[in-house]
């Protein structure tokens, strides 16, 4: 069912189409959202947030030629001026003869597929800063050490996103998104430390507990405490869950499409070798149910569909729009401006409690900094961590760089654990990769 | 007078009165103020890569927020419809942060006078679309023809007309009409089997004539080029600890991260900060003055006033090493008994407004720039930055090396690849022994990031030396 807005909006958007001469080609793109951002900080209501966002986008093609134009006034005479604009743009533009909508397996009012991503939910006001504050007060409850906090963020959003161009695409998605939050600091007399905890659900109902989420973010917190550098080596290291997403999604950033026609990627001309240990295999699957990635179809209206980006270790495929896949002479991987739900899956057994079995290494939970660099491979990071020894961890490592090639990193993966975070749209577990240098300062 | 007038005020006839009425809804009795934004920005840019000029775009964004604040409650609604129904609604969500009590009755003035640090006039009329796509060919071409390893060019030209309207129910009045532009350059070389890139750009709240004309398009690709090729010979870097020297301007991304952040105003008061606590205190060496100031013509960072209505100025952060002030934003100062230093900025009127720097940069010192060089016998020599981040509880921050080099004997040695230096804000300014007597501001490209809120900055410094800081490198 589209909603009652929407429809207007696309009745208007028809009609004013009608109009645009038939030597150009069109691509509208309209989102509707709305929602709430409620904080509490130590024990009361830091803010209430009350989001409502329009935008409609245009994209206008004449012989080769591309201009863009967006608004966030959906009123017909705003439509109109943007769509004007988009025209002047391009005819200020040079020809490419890459350019153009999709010309097969696009989206229309019969072929879309069912994506179970929508659960609206009614919520009360005052349920939700009840949440909120249940949170942080779990997390005070944790630990005395625990004597400040960021506070508690719920927020829900609701989205409504439309899609035609002047082939006959058609298509619409209705979304929800809920996320409950919690920021604290704990201090011990020598240090002062901050961490958090999420959860992060297309369905409310699926959302972790407040308890959950604020005694997490406590234990969190307070396990930095007492933090101390460590000698420069080269060592097995742990990425947790969350940094492991990371580094997959630089390794989705250097298949990109327009990274790889403009050799602009140290992952260009990689297809079919090995990128990764053969026991690595990397899969795109767009319509899981409540994945928040899940979409029915890319930002230019072509169908999303299951695809294997590296299988044994061989790197399979590029993420590719019509653009992209044109200047790569391939096929649009259904990839314009989004990737769907990535799973990392190995063909050996992924390990439980994979600490017990690291002998001398380091456990990497947080990274900072821009030191990625997808041209040439190079990685260099700040880190925050725990050092392990004899399967244990023995104190917490701050002041610390890990440095490598993600070349080197992908090959030297040695192990996934059972530990997958499905906060992401990247679905793995903690990463083991031998041979990282890490520098620190004793 | 500003586009918001007319383009907002009078057609949806939007007059004192109607908006004096939204004000009195946004602050009950029980409400210690309550401001309205609007905003009306178009943006444009431009793209060439590939040697194809390849595509341009254009987008206006405008709305109104309304914001009501009760001690350190804040509640906040904002639209993009201008009906007095969606003022009126938006004034009753925002003030639903507290109990509802009697309407306090608000009376707008005129609008506040403010020194002009820039035009008011939109950067993107101020040429023909053909002049643009004009200048970017010229640049590829130059730089094509420049270095036969050149395997691509990827220019982007920007520009920003932002106006805004700020009413608050005090009764005042305050408007800007901002100008921003922006140009960057990617080169990427190819030598045998090897790709390096070179970064360069700049910007400022001017029109595009700046950058389009005096060569300073040329400058931003030379510089690029320049860059490149460093990096097709740089080596691998060792890790652990080194003296590190930083060059003057672009560097002082080194002071945003390690103390900029931590002596913002929120954090302070909520007691978060690194910093907390500390004013009066030593927190550096006593080579280093730092300074905030919103108030320089035409820099990326400056803000005649900023998004609360306040007006701008220069703050000293640091003086002689001694922590002397926090920026403030209306809300945290309220609560800490003191004023707004004119830092509350926020990223549109769909955002709540906190404390942002502006331009923030240390003053010179004593040191010629290759005597500072030239007193290290071993350490790294970085002269640009991709970027940092900060943890501001901790007080650790990390920024990364774009180009850097070994310093050997006190000489520049041989390029070295990425590099992240990390340490602890409060510590590492301990340890700047030597200062530069040569301060240069950044070219104008920054963009800071806060809470999932985006906005332009400055930074400067001169070249100053570090005596240790821990450096992320590959060999041991």
């Amino acid at each position: 069912m589209l909603p009652l807005e929407l429809k207007k909006i696309k009745e208007n958007l028809l009609n004013l189409s009608k109009k645009i001469s038939k030597k150009y080609s069109y691509q509208f793109g309209i989102g509707l959202a709305e929602g709430i951002t409620v904080t509490s900080r130590c024990g009361s209501i830091e803010s209430i947030e009350h989001h409502q966002d329009n935008k409609l986008g245009v994209q206008i093609l004449c012989e080769n030629k591309q201009g863009f134009a967006g608004t966030n006034d959906l009123s017909n005479d705003s439509i109109d001026k943007t769509i004007e604009k988009a025209k002047n743009i391009a005819t200020n533009t040079q020809p490419d003869i890459c350019n153009g909508l999709p010309d097969s397996n696009f989206v229309t009012s019969d072929n879309m597929p069912k994506v179970d991503i929508h659960h609206p939910s009614n919520l009360d006001i005052k349920e939700i800063i009840d949440m909120t504050h249940k949170c942080e007060q779990h997390a005070f409850d944790y630990d005395k050490r625990i004597n400040n906090s960021e506070g508690s963020t719920f927020s829900y959003g609701h989205t409504n996103s439309l899609i035609l161009n002047s082939k006959g695409a058609y298509g619409m998605i209705q979304a929800t998104n809920f996320i409950l939050s919690c920021i604290v600091v704990a201090e011990d007399g020598k240090s002062k430390e901050r961490d958090y905890e999420f959860s992060t659900t297309r369905d409310f109902k699926k959302l972790e507990s407040p308890e959950k989420i604020g005694t997490q973010a406590a234990h969190k917190t307070i396990s930095r405490l007492g933090a101390r550098s460590i000698k420069t080596r080269v060592c097995p290291v742990l990425f947790s869950p969350e940094m492991s997403v990371s580094i997959f999604s630089d390794f989705l950033s250097s298949i990109q499409g327009d990274a790889i026609y403009k050799r602009a990627s140290f992952l260009s001309d990689q297809i079919g070798k090995d990128v990764f240990p053969n026991f690595i295999n990397i899969t795109e699957e767009p319509h899981l149910p409540d994945g928040m990635g899940s979409s029915p179809y890319d930002g230019e209206g072509v169908l999303t569909r299951k695809k294997n980006i590296v299988e044994a270790g061989e790197l399979k495929s590029y993420l590719l729009d019509t653009y992209s896949a044109k200047k790569l002479n391939s096929v649009s991987t259904s990839n314009k401006g989004l990737i769907t739900n990535i799973i990392i899956d190995s063909e050996k057994e992924k390990i439980p409690n994979i600490i017990s079995t690291i002998e001398d290494g380091i456990y990497i939970t947080e990274m900072m900094g821009s030191g990625v660099n997808i041209l040439t491979g190079d990685y260099s990071r700040g880190a925050f961590g725990y050092l392990i020894k004899d399967g244990e961890i023995k104190h917490p490592v701050n002041e610390i760089t890990v440095a490598s090639n993600l070349k080197n990193m992908f090959k030297n993966i040695i192990g996934l654990g059972d530990d997958i975070d499905r906060r992401s749209i990247i679905n793995t577990g903690s990463v083991l990769i031998k041979d990282i240098t890490v520098g620190g300062a004793n | 007078m500003n586009s918001i007038k007319n383009i907002i005020l009078n057609p949806y006839n939007l007059t004192d009165q109607k908006i004096e009425k939204a004000l009195s809804i946004a602050c009950s009795n029980k409400i210690d103020f309550a401001d309205i934004y609007f905003e009306y920005t178009k943006t444009e840019s431009w793209r060439l890569e590939d040697g194809i000029m390849k595509s341009g775009s254009s987008s206006i964004d405008s709305g109104f927020g309304i914001r009501s604040v009760s001690g350190d409650k804040s509640g906040f609604a904002y639209s993009s419809q201008y009906d007095l129904k969606d003022l009126t609604k938006a004034a009753e969500m925002s003030r639903s942060i507290v109990n509802h009590g009697q309407e306090k009755s608000v009376k707008l003035g005129e609008s506040k006078k403010f020194k002009k640090l820039y035009d008011s006039t939109s950067p993107l009329d101020s040429i023909n679309d053909n002049e643009k796509v004009d200048f970017l060919k010229s640049i590829d071409a130059y730089i094509k023809k420049k270095d036969s390893k050149v395997d691509q060019v990827i220019l982007n030209l920007s520009g920003t007309h932002e106006s805004i309207l700020v009413m608050n129910s005090d009764g005042i009045k305050s408007i800007d009409e901002r100008p921003l532009v922006r140009f960057s350059v990617v080169v990427i070389l190819k030598d045998k089997e090897r790709r390096e890139q070179g970064f360069s750009g700049g910007g400022g709240r001017y029109m595009y004539d700046e950058i389009l004309n005096n060569q300073t398009g040329y400058k931003f690709a030379d510089e690029a080029l320049r860059q490149a090729n460093i990096n097709l010979n740089a080596i691998d870097c060792k890790a652990g600890t080194a003296t590190v020297v930083l060059g003057p301007g672009w560097p002082g991304v080194l002071l945003h991260e390690a103390i900029g952040h931590g002596l913002e105003g929120d954090f302070n008061r909520k007691k978060t900060s690194a910093y907390t606590g500390l004013l009066g205190k030593k927190v550096a060496s006593s080579e280093c003055t730092v300074i905030d100031d919103g108030t320089i013509a035409k820099r990326r960072g400056s803000l005649s006033v900023d998004d609360e209505g306040c007006e701008t100025q220069r703050t000293v952060l640091i003086e002689n090493g001694i922590l002397k002030g926090y920026m403030q934003d209306k809300l945290n100062s309220r609560l800490m008994k003191t004023s707004s230093t004119g830092n509350g900025r926020r990223e549109s009127y769909g955002c709540l407004p906190m404390p942002r720097m502006t331009n923030t940069f240390m003053l010179p010192g004593k040191h010629n720039p290759n005597e500072i060089i030239e007193s290290v016998k071993k350490g790294i020599y970085a002269v640009n930055f991709s970027g940092g981040q900060v943890d501001i509880t901790n007080g650790q921050f990390v920024f990364t090396a774009s180009e850097a080099y070994n310093i050997r004997d006190g000489k520049i040695a041989d390029p070295i690849k990425d590099m992240t230096l990390i340490g602890n804000g409060p510590e590492i300014l301990k340890k700047v022994s030597m200062v530069g007597n040569d301060l240069k501001l950044d070219e104008g490209v920054g963009t800071c990031g806060k809470d999932g809120q985006t906005v332009p900055v400055g930074v400067g410094q001169p070249t100053l030396k570090i005596d240790e800081i821990t450096v992320g490198g590959t060999q041991l």
